[in-house]
């Protein structure tokens, strides 16, 4: 495949999470060295305190690491200062979060359009974009809902228009199925594979349910801070059926 | 962020917690009106003081007086004249010790027993600011009357009672004297007047030590602050009075020292610098300048006594903001975790925050601003009578602008209005710093905790 060929578009070099808790000193995260390809959906899998969690953090620059360095398309991004980082994930990253957090005081378009505000885009243009997302996610009729009167289902896609809007490299989910039902949970899933696969976008998924890992090309899995299996999946064509591969 | 979303964002987050925001307000509402209403009084009371010596005269004129062993004399003038800012120098004599009756109309018809003649030195009238209301200024041998020198006089012909024309009108209706004064017995422009002069040893039975006519060139306007004679009194030439005297007297002495000596400066700001340097050259002054300086001293220091009783509450109303603000800020934890997640940049978060907290400051500061507005009009308005007569639309004005001859209670000046908006904006602002600060710290990890 072309992408192996490629520089990988998350590269962990020893990468290494302590926290400090008073007199203790917990290890989340021991050595972990990791390179991620443009275009992969991946799966970091592993039970609660297996630092899966923490790792997803790091790769994302929500927390800097103890030790190690963290770089996306080159950039290494544990080294960036708060204001770099905030520029970086405008332009690079996308989140879908377990338990959705949209602003429940912007209706669902306007919560799409957040990512395209902070960059300093003009509302109509943010408009165009984000209701072009929203009918993509097939909630071409709650444009103007508030997220308290959409199912969870609904606030998930809209969750996932907002990530994907702004046309990121990478799209972290964390538990993005967590808080739905098993039906809904293949929609959204489907719906996040479809856009990477669309788009050439990289995910990084991380999640406890093994039934999340049909849905990845590759399989990390985390125990007590450390990678003990790394394997490629291949996931099941019906999956995959009516996604345009490119 | 554009601006323009950021403050869409902050006046939805106050319109989202409207209770809060309007209690908060409510606070700034009424530490602003209370500064502005302390202020205003003070500006009140110092528009009365500023009237008040308006109404005395040229403010920008020293009167000098002799002290102890300094002599009022052509050489003390020509020192006054070279200090730096002065545009004028009067030297002001007295006729000493003769009295004055004077005579007018035809048989000397109009009479007055006492009459005021004062030496001014005629080329320096019009530079000292002497306005003239008729006539013009006096050439050699010619004098100048005051405003209503033509009142002092009585009708000879006439009988008791009607024998005296009096300026001093009193009208029932504004319970005031009357603006409208009736006309004397004479203009002393086109009568002749005639002055006699007695020693004040001799009776006033005795012949005049000399009777002579006076030509009058002009009228001056009343001005307290150039003397009693622009209002009622003679002006002649000092040089003329010197003469008069020497001719009186056959003693054949030119010099004699002068009462008084006026000094006019540029401007008012000058005044007080000259004054301390006359006094330095060892003489006693007084102006109208240096009263004002210690009566706005005094207005100042009430002023500042009332300003620092308003700020009070709104320092109280400023904590009010801070709290507010710091209960939103934990209340939108999540949310400011969120933004960040997205790449929300820290600044924009911060003028986020220190908007709210402004606004809440500027729209309390603009409510109370119209407010106290109000106040003010309701209380000057009650101090012209207007809610025993009537509100009219003329004493609206007077209320709200002030007027000639109108002191307002409550001045609130457009300096003072710019000041309380400003005010409670930099008040919202600082207010809002550390809850701002706090939310710039809040962890993008916030996003990712689930409750």
């Amino acid at each position: 495949m072309p992408e192996q060929s490629e520089k990988p578009v998350i590269s962990v070099r020893k990468l290494r999470k302590v926290y400090v808790m008073g007199e203790e000193r917990v290890v989340a995260l021991r050595n972990i060295n990791l390179d991620i390809a443009r275009g992969e959906v991946c799966c970091i899998f592993g039970t609660s305190g297996s630092g899966k969690s923490t790792l997803l953090n790091q790769l994302a620059g929500l927390e800097k690491p103890t030790h190690g360095v963290v770089r996306i398309g080159g950039v290494p991004i544990s080294n960036l200062d708060e204001n770099e980082l905030a520029a970086f994930r405008q332009k690079h990253l996308g989140f879908v979060f377990q338990s959705y957090n949209l602003l429940q005081e912007l209706t669902a378009w306007e919560n799409v359009a957040m990512p395209l505000m902070f960059k300093g885009i003009d509302e109509p243009t943010r408009m165009l974009e984000a209701k072009k997302m929203l009918c993509r996610v097939g909630l071409k009729d709650r444009m103007n809902h508030f997220p308290s009167q959409m199912s969870g289902g609904q606030q998930q896609r809209v969750g996932i228009a907002r990530a994907f809007v702004a046309r990121p490299e990478v799209v972290f989910a964390d538990e993005p199925t967590g808080n739905l039902d098993s039906k809904t949970t293949k929609e959204v899933m489907h719906m996040i594979r479809d856009f990477a696969k669309r788009f050439h976008q990289t995910i990084v998924l991380v999640s406890h349910d093994p039934e999340m890992t049909e849905y990845a090309d590759r399989i990390i899995t985390l125990i007590d801070g450390e990678i003990v299996s790394d394997i490629h999946n291949e996931v099941k064509p019906e999956i995959d059926a009516g996604i345009a591969m490119d | 962020m554009r601006f323009s979303d950021i403050l869409k964002m902050c006046l939805d987050s106050l319109r989202r917690r409207k209770g809060r925001t309007i209690l908060t307000v409510l606070g700034v509402f009424i530490g602003c009106v209370s500064i502005i209403i302390m202020v205003s009084i003070g500006a009140g009371m110092r528009e009365s003081q500023d009237q008040m010596i308006a109404n005395m005269g040229d403010v920008t004129i020293i009167e000098v007086y002799a002290n102890g062993d300094s002599k009022l004399n052509d050489a003390a003038v020509e020192n006054f004249r070279a200090i730096a800012g002065v545009t004028a120098v009067m030297p002001k004599a007295s006729l000493g010790d003769y009295s004055v009756q004077l005579f007018a109309g035809a048989n000397d018809r109009y009479y007055a027993g006492w009459g005021n003649v004062t030496g001014v030195d005629a080329s320096a009238l019009e530079d000292m600011g002497y306005e003239l209301l008729e006539g013009q200024y006096p050439q050699k041998g010619e004098v100048l009357v005051g405003q209503y020198f033509a009142y002092n006089f009585y009708d000879s012909i006439m009988p008791e009672g009607k024998n005296y024309v009096d300026r001093w009108v009193w009208d029932e209706e504004t319970q005031s004297y009357s603006e409208e004064t009736p006309d004397p017995f004479f203009n002393p422009l086109t009568t002749t007047v005639t002055m006699e002069l007695r020693s004040y040893e001799d009776g006033a039975d005795t012949p005049p030590a000399c009777r002579q006519e006076l030509t009058v060139s002009g009228i001056t306007k009343e001005d307290y602050g150039k003397g009693w004679e622009t209002s009622e009194g003679v002006m002649m030439d000092i040089e003329d009075m010197r003469e008069l005297l020497n001719t009186l007297e056959n003693t054949g002495k030119t010099k004699f020292d002068y009462s008084e000596i006026y000094v006019k400066a540029e401007n008012i700001d000058a005044v007080v610098d000259i004054e301390q340097e006359i006094k330095d050259l060892g003489y006693y002054t007084y102006s109208m300048q240096s009263v004002r300086e210690e009566l706005a001293k005094q207005t100042r220091q009430i002023e500042l006594m009332l300003g620092g009783l308003g700020a009070i509450s709104l320092l109280v109303a400023a904590i009010g903001i801070t709290n507010t603000m710091t209960m939103s800020v934990s209340e939108r934890t999540k949310e400011i975790g969120i933004m960040k997640a997205l790449g929300c940049y820290v600044k924009d978060i911060r003028l986020l925050f220190l908007m709210e907290a402004g606004s809440i400051g500027l729209i309390g500061g603009i409510l109370g601003l119209l407010f106290s507005i109000l106040v003010s009009i309701g209380i000057n308005l009650y101090s012209l009578g207007a809610f025993g007569g009537g509100i009219t639309g003329e004493l609206l004005l007077q209320a709200m602008f002030g007027g000639e001859g109108i002191a307002r209670i409550s001045v609130i000046t457009p300096g003072l209005m710019v000041f309380a908006l400003a005010f409670s904006l930099v008040v919202g602002v600082l207010s809002g710093y550390h809850p701002a600060n706090k939310a710039v710290k809040v962890s993008a990890l916030e996003a990712i905790r689930n409750e």
